[in-house]
């Protein structure tokens, strides 16, 4: 943890050095030693000034706690812990701004009075406006004390990455329906209500008597139960293509949107999701932890300019079969070239440029 | 208490105590200082919370046009004063500032209100210290100091508290904040005092150690001098007495080579004088010469090229501070040797009188070396004594018509052998027969000594002295008058005489060829009231304060602090000197067998100590470079910082280069550490293991993940001296 300090005068500093001076030139002038005795005194409350705004800004320990990940135009929030390492004095008016990618930012952090030997949590709120890693680069404290001389800035380097994930937007309810109406969507090896046999074992307190499977109860001496295999889940892949120009920026960022928003919607259904961006592939699962992992996926894709040649990336991680089957895969392709390939993902459905402006314009 | 109204009330105290400084300067008129006073008052008042007033002040403050008009009149009141009353910066300039004061205190409400409150506060207490010396300036620069740190500090507080307040307010402004306690805590309170005592210690040890590079060219003087008599060229008889129950102080003694005991009494010469004319002394020669500048600014009163006389006497070393005073004579005990100062020229009369070119225009400081003589045994008994003619020329005049005086003196004297004797004789006559008052009022009459000696036999030491000369010079023994002061307040606080207006004194110098002028003194001693009561004590005591003050503050120079300086180097070498001492008296024995080896090489040779000392050190530097690998080493795991252990073994694996390379195994440039480590397995077979562990230690350090340890670095060097050794015993 590195510390660096710069100080500044304030306005009223800046007075009384002004004063200062015009005691030490009255006391050189004249030779008066009482003028001497108040430079003296100027100067020495001068000198008491820097070095307890240093004693304030010394033993502190800062740490950042961040959540791993937040969503886009949500408020999150941030908390910093500040602890003061001094063993008797305590440290004052303390204020804190944040070293955001090299900018500070005054989020209006400040403690009056940190007494020796303990901590302050402090939280503020923080709104991430784009998806990405924001980078906090440290903490930037001050002071003012004791005489409001001068303004005393330490740094405090502790480095933390945060990430953002592109926001979650309402999505027409028809359209999620059609799109897991639609297509080969296959009930998936799991738990679940059904009528085939999914696995056997023992009965465990509060499980339906009716499902004991008795011919296997009788053989092995235990009670053993009987689970079936759920027949109503269908597995959706979502390809998103990165391929895009600059000019489309906006509309691949209102795909991203699309996707996390969609990602949100099935997985609130409990659909098995598995998503493809770029060479990215999230696999395919379900629950939050998932959505999560698709999330942070979406959060970091990058579009791809057409020209750097890296188009229909996606087909190398298959996107169309996967175990148990293959699942309904929607493609989202923001932009295409109309002249080489009409379709470059082999997908069930595909969503085009001006399909997309029509389901985001709301965005 | 609040903290803003604890801000409130140490601003206003602030200016109270810049307002006390001007007041006791001195400088305030009593028509200004009692309404600033009384506003003084009810600010303080208000700033502790008194009801009432609180409501009043805030209708008086509301209306802003009475404060324009208010200062308006401060402006026309300061060009009536500058112009008519007054007619001096300085004076109208402080009562605008006083006036300022009171408009400022009434109409305090925001913030800028209060800074401008500070900056004439800061101009009082600078005007203050302008126009006086005095140490009443002690008490009030603490207290002005105690309330700055305590405005100060609770102006940022109470601001960063108002702001948290705006801020508060501010629609979407969310803040978390810790608050500061609104409050004065017993904690705070103890916390501000400290950082008071902080401030107090850092003046002072600033104060002292600032440079003193002013000349003092603009300089002021310290007001009126203090108007004494008797020491001008010419005094009546009589003079003395108007003086004699004035108690302002004119100097202070100190004495730094004698003890307390035996200083009862101390004679500090000013004039002599040598002609009487029935009323009044003066002085036959006015002649000055300026003294020799013997080095350190040290003015020899001996005139060039004379050597001391070869008389007995004792030496009196005097400090004396001497108050701005109307007469440019330099008071010490008879007689001045040796006179230093911060002056440029010192002048002496023909009668060892010493002068200034001109009265000192402030408070001087000087030390004077005097040897006072003492009366030889062979001129107590000596019958007759063979004065030189100047001095009888000179010393034997007395005027006419002062025949019943002569008998006088005959017929005390009838009896004497000696002109000791008569002196004495003289002397006790005086002592024995007239009696001591302050109220003969004989300045007046025509023949003041006849009225003295036969009328009313009273008077005081002028009358005693004169009448003791003039029947001295009668009987044929010179004799001279002298004036100046007899001090007797001995302050036991400071150690130190107090000399007052009152202890003018006059008293009698008789000539003996041989001891030279002998001080006796004909007026009965007057019993002095002892100071016991407790508030004389206390008097004293705050005396002593004003000395050290004025020693210490007032009067601190480039010089005292080059003194300080020296007084340390000299403090060190004592320290030194006392520790040689012990580590002599631990090392007796060597340092004797030492001492006798020194001899014997002296004596042997005198460049032998030399040679000596030549090859301790040739051998002091052999030793070091062959023990310059082990040292290197030491220094590589020692002096490095525990968390570069990289930079650590980078120079170790260097150093392990050099010793391969100084058996004739050199690192080719293409080769890695590993390759060189198994091509010295193969060109110095016992070495291999060695450099092929530090090789491996300086892999991991360079090129691994896993950070190296203090132990690996240990093991590095055991291996490495194991290498030297290696290396060492090799052929």
């Amino acid at each position: 943890m590195s510390r660096r300090r710069s100080i500044r005068f304030t306005s009223e500093g800046t007075r009384f050095l002004l004063f200062t001076f015009g005691i030490g030139l009255a006391a050189i002038n004249t030779g008066n030693n009482l003028f001497y005795l108040l430079l003296a005194m100027m100067l020495s409350l001068i000198v008491v000034s820097g070095l307890l705004s240093e004693h304030c800004l010394r033993r502190l320990e800062f740490h950042r706690h961040v959540p791993d990940l937040i969503m886009a135009n949500e408020p999150a929030t941030l908390t910093i812990s500040v602890t003061n390492r001094n063993r008797h004095m305590p440290s004052f008016s303390l204020r804190m701004r944040d070293v955001v990618e090299g900018q500070e930012v005054d989020r209006g952090l400040a403690i009056h009075v940190l007494p020796p030997q303990s901590s302050r949590l402090l939280s503020y709120p923080l709104l991430g406006t784009k998806r990405g890693w924001i980078r906090f680069d440290g903490i930037v404290v001050q002071t003012l004390f004791p005489f409001g001389l001068f303004l005393k800035k330490g740094r405090y380097a502790i480095e933390t990455h945060l990430l953002v994930s592109p926001p979650i937007k309402p999505l027409a309810l028809r359209f999620v329906d059609e799109l897991v109406n639609e297509g080969q969507g296959a009930a998936l090896t799991r738990r679940g209500d059904g009528s085939q046999l999914y696995n056997l074992r023992l009965y465990q307190p509060g499980d339906d008597s009716r499902a004991i499977h008795w011919v296997t109860t009788a053989r092995t001496s235990q009670l053993v139960v009987r689970e079936t295999e759920a027949e109503d889940q269908r597995r959706i892949t979502v390809v998103l293509s990165i391929v895009a120009p600059a000019e489309c920026e906006p509309l691949f960022e209102r795909s991203v949107t699309f996707v996390a928003s969609l990602l949100w919607q099935l997985t609130e259904r409990a659909h098995p999701v598995r998503l493809i961006v770029g060479t990215e592939d999230s696999g395919l699962g379900s629950g939050s932890a998932h959505l999560m992992a698709m999330l942070r996926v979406l959060a970091l894709c990058k579009r791809q300019s057409p020209e750097s040649g890296h188009l229909g990336q996606q087909g190398e991680h298959s996107p169309l079969t996967c175990e148990g089957g293959r699942a309904y895969t929607l493609a989202i392709v923001p932009w295409s070239d109309q002249a080489t390939l009409t379709n470059p993902v082999q997908a069930d459905r595909v969503l085009h440029a001006t399909q997309l402006e029509e389901l985001t314009h709301a965005f | 208490m609040p903290f803003n109204q604890a801000f409130a009330l140490s601003s206003v105290t602030l200016a109270a105590t810049a307002f006390s400084g001007l007041v006791l300067a001195q400088s305030v008129p009593f028509w200004l200082a009692l309404p600033t006073a009384i506003i003084l008052i009810i600010s303080l008042l208000h700033a502790g919370g008194v009801l009432f007033l609180r409501r009043a002040m805030a209708q008086i403050t509301d209306s802003p046009t009475l404060w324009n008009v208010l200062l308006i009149g401060a402006f026309v009141i300061l060009l009536i004063d500058l112009t008519v009353v007054s007619r001096d910066l300085l004076p109208a300039g402080i009562h605008f500032l006083v006036v300022l004061l009171g408009i400022k205190l009434l109409t305090l409400q925001q913030r800028r209100d209060y800074r401008h409150l500070y900056v004439i506060s800061l101009m009082a207490i600078l005007a203050s210290a302008a126009l006086t010396t005095e140490a009443w300036y002690v008490p009030i620069f603490m207290l002005y100091l105690l309330t700055a740190v305590w405005t100060l500090l609770l102006y940022h507080l109470t601001q960063e508290t108002s702001e948290i307040s705006a801020a508060a307010t501010l629609p979407g402004t969310v803040a978390c904040r810790t608050t500061f306690p609104s409050r004065i805590t017993y904690r705070f309170f103890w916390l501000t005092n400290g950082i008071v005592i902080l401030t107090v210690a850092l003046t002072l040890a600033i104060f002292f150690l600032i440079p003193r590079i002013g000349v003092g060219v603009l300089q002021k003087t310290s007001g009126e001098a203090v108007r004494t008599t008797g020491f001008s060229d010419r005094v009546d008889l009589g003079t003395i007495g108007s003086v004699k129950q004035n108690p302002q102080i004119v100097m202070r003694v100190e004495l730094p080579d004698q003890s307390a005991g035996g200083k009862d009494r101390f004679y500090l010469r000013g004039l002599a004088y040598d002609q009487y004319n029935g009323r009044s002394w003066s002085h036959s020669g006015t002649r000055q010469r300026s003294l020799n500048l013997a080095a350190d600014g040290t003015f020899l009163v001996r005139p060039p090229g004379s050597h001391p006389i070869d008389r007995p006497s004792e030496t009196i070393r005097q400090d004396i501070l001497l108050e701005t005073l109307d007469t440019s004579v330099l008071f010490a005990a008879p007689f001045a040797e040796l006179v230093s100062g911060e002056f440029h020229t010192v002048q002496a009369d023909a009668m060892s009188g010493i002068h200034l070119p001109f009265p000192p225009s402030s408070r001087i400081r000087y030390s004077v070396t005097s040897q006072v003589p003492q009366l030889r045994a062979n001129e107590r008994t000596a019958s007759t004594l063979a004065y030189p003619d100047s001095i009888r020329f000179h010393y034997l005049q007395v005027p006419m018509g002062l025949e019943q005086v002569a008998d006088l003196a005959h017929r005390v004297t009838q009896r004497a052998a000696t002109p000791f004797e008569q002196t004495q004789m003289i002397q006790q006559h005086l002592l024995e027969n007239y009696r001591y008052s302050l109220e003969s009022e004989v300045a007046t009459l025509n023949h003041p000594l006849e009225e003295f000696l036969f009328t009313r036999k009273t008077g005081y030491c002028e009358h005693y002295a004169t009448a003791m000369v003039v029947m001295l010079r009668t009987v044929g023994i010179p004799a001279r008058l002298v004036t100046g002061f007899l001090a007797t307040e001995w302050n036991e606080y400071g150690s130190y005489f107090t000399v007052r207006q009152r202890d003018a004194h006059a008293w009698v110098e008789v000539y003996f060829p041989h001891s030279g002028w002998i001080t006796m003194d004909p007026t009965p001693t007057i019993s002095a009231a002892v100071a016991t009561s407790r508030w004389e004590l206390l008097s004293r005591l705050a005396e002593s304060v004003r000395l050290q003050w004025d020693r210490l503050f007032v009067h601190y120079s480039a010089k005292d602090q080059l003194a300080v300086v020296h007084g340390v180097r000299e403090g060190s070498d004592a320290v030194r000197e006392r520790m040689g001492r012990w580590v002599s008296s631990l090392g007796a024995p060597i340092s004797q067998a030492f001492m006798r080896l020194t001899h014997m090489a002296q004596a042997f040779h005198s460049g032998m100590f030399g040679l000596i000392t030549g090859t301790i050190v040739v051998g002091l530097s052999l030793v070091l470079l062959m023990l310059r690998d082990r040292i290197a080493l030491w220094a590589v795991t020692h002096l490095l910082p525990k968390s570069l252990p990289q930079r650590a073994i980078v120079q170790l694996y260097t150093r392990m280069l050099r010793i391969v390379e100084r058996h004739g195994v050199r690192k080719p440039p293409a080769a890695t550490a590993s390759e060189f480590a198994r091509l010295v397995e193969l060109e110095w077979k016992a070495a291999g293991p060695m450099v092929a562990d530090v090789t491996a230690v300086y892999n991991q350090g360079r090129f691994s993940r896993a950070p190296l340890t203090q132990d690996d670095l240990s093991r590095v060097t055991e291996q490495l001296g194991q290498l030297q050794s290696l290396a060492r015993s090799a052929p």
